[in-house]
């Protein structure tokens, strides 16, 4: 059996579990700084195994050196957004508890692949490539696949059709600058610019932009966690099972796309190897403008990273 | 929970109420004209339950009349092709079926799933002779040979088959059209992955790979593929999904073509057929389009009316 360790045991993370366990993905390790917070958790899905029928262990566990031997480490753990709270607010608190995962992943579970949700995405994503000093395609970043199913759902919504049945692409960074793609995004295999005109896309655009927040507003305290846990499930079992599938996530760049050195959005293929292949699909000159404007907005997020912080 | 009829339990009839029992979709009445067949599948997979944990109820019967009043009917009556046969070739002998259970079913609401061969002339059938809204009857044609192709483009490109949407419209046959513009890899048009000469290659592929299963199962026609596809098709009328699929269908102008069945993408759903979706064809699909439906027609008019 396989092995995930989950590290943070908050909404996503436990949600996470629930999916993974759901469809016997691997066993799973929980972990939290707060003490018995995953213990409980585990617990609690242990109890429903037999009548979920699940056949995986998950353990709850304060203690790192638990996720030996992982092939994927999962970091949710970082302090929650607020309502009106800027990404970039999170980051001082987020770096420091990203860098103690990184450290702790380098020394117990060197071979994993991992993959980071904690926000600012793409600037923790950045902090856990450096800790772990792990090849480039084994770090990569939870965002892509989660604004994708938003998108996906939201236009399955409107054309009345099953959600699974549309395919959408999502670049950029997680946030107010993704870049979704109409012209690579297809019902049944039909381009949706045939289906709905450029001011219904327009809103399903702004709608999805703006996924996350919609959600925070309603809750009032807390965010999405639903979704994100079930974006999480999908990359881990696509490395667990070696599925090759493609997905947008935020992948570190060495030149595709036309930017170096920073995590952004773009379609990947992930494989038990992590980032197996970057795919890069043509842009028209508005698209590619609207990424280079999301990547310079994460250049900053990782300038300001440089100012707080010093690697190893 | 709903109830499923199926006509027919040799291997694409029984194997299409093990998928249904795996899925938990609904419960399933299986029928076959041999007498005790459908009883002894039933039983064979029911003694299976407790193992599986299957939720529905699968029996047999061997009245035709406890099949056709359920919520959907699966058709899979009548002889399969034998290696070297086209699927026209069945068309004489397994229309004197459909015919009389299309007559037995007018005035029903059911959902029809239509599996028998040649499938286009036999979903045209079975709507003129039943009277039913054409909404009602979809045929297993294209949703076959987009899944086939959806496999080959997963293969040639190392990626999973759930990032695969492919569209094959038309016949069933070797003149079915697959539609490049109309198929992506997880949203990206499959021509700017694949090149024109690969994907042609592939196309030509999909188009044999029906008789390819033919010619090495010997005897057997293809029935795994069919059974899911059918499964799928039940499952989303049963529950209403509104999955797009490419059925065959009773063609009231779509396309220029008028009293033919061919395929064509539909959102499928509780009435059936909720939605037709029409691709934009190149002038040189819409007049294989049209070449074919003249053929099916005049095929089913050369068979006659005979009873």
């Amino acid at each position: 059996m396989n092995k995930v360790s989950v590290i943070g045991a908050g909404n996503v993370g436990a949600t996470a579990v629930y999916y993974i366990a759901e469809k016997n993905i691997a066993d799973i390790v929980m972990v939290d700084v707060v003490e018995g917070l995953p213990q409980s958790k585990a617990l609690d899905f242990l109890h429903a195994a037999p009548l979920r029928q699940y056949n995986v262990n998950i353990q709850g566990t304060n203690n790192y050196a638990d996720i030996a031997g992982s092939d994927v480490v999962v970091h949710t753990a970082g302090i929650p957004r607020k309502p009106g709270m800027d990404r970039m607010d999170l980051l001082k608190t987020n770096v420091q508890i990203a860098k103690e995962a990184g450290q702790a992943i380098e020394t117990y579970a060197p071979d994993a692949v991992v993959i980071v949700v904690a926000n600012p995405l793409d600037v923790i994503a950045m902090t856990m490539l450096r800790e772990t000093g792990f090849a480039l395609k084994r770090v990569v970043g939870m965002a892509g696949i989660l604004d994708s199913t938003r998108f996906r759902y939201f236009i399955a919504e409107k054309l009345n059709v099953l959600p699974s049945d549309v395919f959408a692409m999502v670049l950029g960074g997680h946030g107010d600058t993704m870049v979704p793609l109409p012209r690579y995004t297809s019902v049944g295999g039909f381009p949706l610019t045939e289906l709905l005109s450029a001011e219904e896309i327009e809103q399903l655009v702004n709608r999805t932009r703006k996924g996350g927040g919609e959600i925070v507003g309603y809750l009032k305290k807390g965010s999405a966690f639903y979704a994100p846990g079930a974006s999480v499930a999908k990359m881990v079992e696509a490395v667990v099972k070696d599925e090759k599938r493609i997905a947008a996530a935020s992948a570190y760049l060495r030149g595709q796309y036309g930017h170096s050195d920073i995590f952004l959005g773009v379609p990947v293929l992930l494989g038990k190897n992590g980032v197996e292949r970057i795919l890069e699909v043509e842009l028209s000159e508005d698209e590619q403008k609207a990424l280079d404007e999301s990547a310079a907005h994460v250049k900053e997020g990782v300038t300001t990273l440089e100012s707080i912080y010093s690697p190893r | 929970m709903a109830n499923i009829g199926i006509i027919g339990s040799g291997n694409v009839g029984a194997n299409t109420a093990f998928f249904i029992a795996e899925h938990n979709v609904a419960h399933v009445v299986l029928y076959d004209i041999q007498e005790g067949l459908s009883t002894g599948k039933a039983l064979d997979m029911m003694e299976a339950a407790p193992v599986r944990g299957y939720d529905v109820r699968i029996q047999g019967s061997d009245r035709l009349d406890h099949v056709l009043a359920n919520d959907i009917v699966i058709v899979t009556a009548g002889s399969v092709r034998a290696p070297g046969m086209k699927r026209e070739d069945l068309y004489s002998e397994n229309a004197k079926v459909i015919r009389s259970i299309a007559e037995s079913m007018r005035g029903s609401t059911a959902k029809v799933i239509m599996v028998s061969e040649p499938v286009d002339m036999l979903t045209a059938l079975f709507v003129q002779e039943s009277g039913m809204d054409r909404r009602q009857v979809m045929g297993l044609g294209g949703v076959l040979d987009s899944t086939r192709l959806c496999y080959l483009i997963a293969e040639e490109l190392g990626v999973t088959a759930e990032n695969v949407q492919a569209t094959v419209i038309g016949r069933h046959s070797d003149a079915m059209i697959p539609l490049a513009r109309y198929s992506t890899v997880s949203g990206v048009p499959v021509e700017q992955l694949i090149d024109a000469q690969r994907l042609q290659e592939l196309f030509d592929e999909t188009r044999n790979s029906g008789n390819l299963i033919v010619d090495m199962a010997q005897r057997a026609s293809s029935y795994y593929g069919p059974s899911a596809a059918a499964t799928e098709l039940a499952q989303a009328v049963n529950m209403n999904t509104g999955r797009i699929f490419s059925v065959s269908m009773m063609l009231r102008g779509e396309l220029g073509v008028d009293g033919a069945a061919m395929s064509l993408p539909a959102v499928i759903g509780r009435n059936g057929i909720e939605q037709v979706m029409v691709p934009k064809l190149t002038d040189e699909q819409y007049s294989m389009f049209n070449s074919s439906a003249e053929e099916l027609k005049a095929v089913m008019a050369s068979a006659g009316g005979k009873k």
